[in-house]
């Protein structure tokens, strides 16, 4: 599988001087099968990137298939859904599975962002491509042309967001986004579904010092990335979703100080990657 | 020399226009938008004296908001006015991330034009789960919510504000905020007022090019053009939407943007004093930017209109001696 990332940040998108490095632009995340198949991780603004480059291919020929996860309906999460061109163009499809109760909430949840009071589309009629929705639903195993996703809930401020486990064979990579453990750490059932994952990506939203004033926002800071890592045994970590108010000097601080984190919690074999705009991972 | 005169210059007040966000559609952060800005529709416009008059909250009025909070927005002391254009995300998106809307005691007036759904549940659909993790009302700041009609004339402080209506998809206000004799106009976002009655009915295909227009449309659209000119008539400066290339606008005119040539053409007929581009399409990289605004100089030779285009960070004072740019360096 290959990983490539669109948007590295959290919260709203962050354009600057400062931001240029790892980039300004709201979660997104692309992995590409053995095979080709497409899987979209969250659709921040970073998904319009990833959308201008699939319409020079089969996407803009209204031939692109491709499945969306979704970690959770904040906006910096689907906020680059109604400007991704590959939407509007008919015959394109898209299997797009999220968290809600029952998939008709969660078609609700994203016709609610094309509302006319918000949204010059009006209503998910008027895109062009043709969308299922699915709740995904927390240990069931779906699989989208050869890849085998699962699904776990993490705690998230008030609320909750998934967690995805992707394998193609014999190869995993993770999906850990908005993740708010509470101080006893993640549960068993989420380091299972984390255990040994060749890649995994983690929210590390935060320093530690400003993490312990921002308790109820429900994200990491890049401490608990790297106990989470460790205690999964995961083989490689990437740190993402940083805080809008950081810079790319202050991510490289957070980098080498995860890199001495993992190494006093024993984890001195997992290779360390902040994620930043423009960068592929092969798992 | 009668002094008295001179006392009476003196005291009139200077406005200035801050660009906080000058990006249409959505952020677009990045290399290629770092003299420009990235973030989304935000202008704040300040006089000594007078609570600050923001207009459009999009991704943009988090910088603003972390500038108030080093004052008496800090403390929970602060009063600010917010005019917003209409409500389509990239106005609006930054509200929950303005930082003194989270201190108590905070006052904050929301203005806005009055839909079939009232203005607080509009605002407050925002930010209710699973968008946002804060709800409004849980926000710590007294928010007030203002309807307003398509055109209507109100005090903030010490300043006269004024709106009429523009073509735009759910329909937009243009606002005029006067003080003291100096008017700063914002119309933004708007389509020319010849192509398409924008309403609310959502129109999904350009129209065919020699399909005449229906009388009654062309109608409306020339009264909404007259009053919008009206609107904007001898304002020191006017902030208008010049989204769209011209070739742009060709394949989109049912998207409700204008051309820079639209914008000179209103600025003409009002008599002001400048023209700010602004609400720039997202693809639009600095270099590209540069160009249009090289373009509209050259087609503006010896005109009176003087000519800027927006940029995060620039501000413009409206004073005696006309409008002078000064904030970061000049793109």
């Amino acid at each position: 599988m290959k990983v490539r990332f669109w948007g590295v940040r959290g919260a709203i998108p962050a354009p600057g001087p400062e931001t240029n490095r790892y980039g300004g632009n709201t979660s997104c995340v692309s992995v590409t099968g053995a095979r080709g198949q497409l899987l979209i991780l969250d659709m921040g603004t970073g998904v319009v990137g990833l959308g201008k480059q699939l319409m020079t291919g089969e996407m803009g020929r209204g031939r692109g298939r491709a499945a969306v996860l979704l970690s959770h309906a904040h906006w910096d999460h689907i906020q680059g859904f109604p400007f991704f061109p590959p939407v509007f163009v008919a015959g394109n499809q898209f299997e797009l599975h999220g968290n809600a109760h029952s998939s008709d909430m969660l078609e609700g949840i994203l016709e609610g962002q094309m509302n006319p009071h918000f949204s010059p589309i009006y209503t998910l009629r008027n895109l062009g491509a043709a969308i299922s929705f699915t709740a995904a639903l927390p240990g069931a195993v779906h699989d989208f042309e050869g890849i085998r996703v699962s699904a776990r809930p993490n705690p998230h401020g008030h609320t909750s967001a998934l967690a995805y486990r992707l394998e193609e064979d014999g190869s995993s990579l993770v999906y850990a986004s908005d993740a708010g453990y509470p101080p006893e750490g993640p549960s068993r059932e989420i380091l299972d579904l984390y255990a040994g994952a060749d890649l995994l990506i983690h929210d590390s939203t935060y320093t530690p010092a400003d993490r312990a004033t921002r308790l109820e926002r429900g994200n990491s800071s890049y401490a608990e990335a790297a106990a989470a890592a460790a205690s999964a045994g995961a083989r490689h970590l990437a740190l993402f979703h940083y805080d809008q108010d950081y810079g790319d000097d202050t991510v490289d601080e957070m980098t080498r100080a995860c890199r001495a984190e993992l190494d006093r919690r024993g984890g001195r074999d997992i290779r360390l990657t902040a994620a930043a705009e423009g960068l592929e991972i092969d798992v | 020399m009668d002094l008295a005169y001179f006392r009476v210059l003196a005291s009139r007040l200077r406005m200035r226009a801050r660009f906080w966000g000058v990006r249409g559609s959505i952020a677009v952060p990045g290399p290629t938008t770092n003299r420009y800005g990235g973030n989304t529709s935000c202008v704040e416009i300040a006089a000594d004296g007078m609570a600050p008059i923001i207009i459009d909250a999009g991704t943009g009025i988090r910088r603003l908001g972390q500038a108030l909070a080093g004052g008496a927005f800090g403390s929970g002391r602060g009063v600010a006015h917010l005019l917003i254009s209409h409500t389509h995300w990239d106005h609006i998106q930054g509200l929950p991330f303005f930082a003194p809307l989270y201190t108590r005691g905070n006052r904050l007036h929301v203005y806005a034009r009055r839909r079939d759904t009232h203005l607080r549940a509009v605002f407050a659909s925002q930010t209710e789960s699973p968008y946002f993790p804060v709800p409004l009302d849980e926000m710590r700041a007294d928010v007030t919510f203002h309807e307003l009609g398509d055109r209507q004339q109100f005090a903030i402080g010490p300043a006269e504000v004024r709106c009429t209506r523009l073509n735009h998809p759910w329909i937009a206000l243009a606002y005029r905020v006067e003080l003291d004799g100096r008017a700063v106009v914002y119309a933004s976002d708007t389509a020319p007022f010849r192509d398409i009655l924008f309403e609310h009915e959502f129109i999904g295909q350009p129209p065919e090019p020699s399909a005449p227009l229906d009388p009654a449309k062309a109608a409306a659209l020339a009264e909404m053009r007259r009053a919008l000119v009206e609107l904007c008539r001898g304002a020191a400066l006017l902030i208008y939407d010049t989204q769209f290339t011209r070739e742009e606008y060709r394949q989109k005119p049912h998207w409700g943007h204008s051309t820079p040539d639209d914008a000179i053409a209103i600025a003409r007929e009002a008599e002001v004093g400048a023209l700010v581009l602004y609400h720039h399409a997202p693809d639009r990289t600095d270099d590209q930017q540069d160009a249009i605004v090289r373009e509209c100089r050259a087609a503006l030779a010896g005109d009176r209109l003087a000519l800027y285009a927006a940029r995060e960070g620039l501000e413009l004072t409206v004073g005696d001696g006309g409008v002078v740019a000064s904030g970061e360096a000049e793109a």
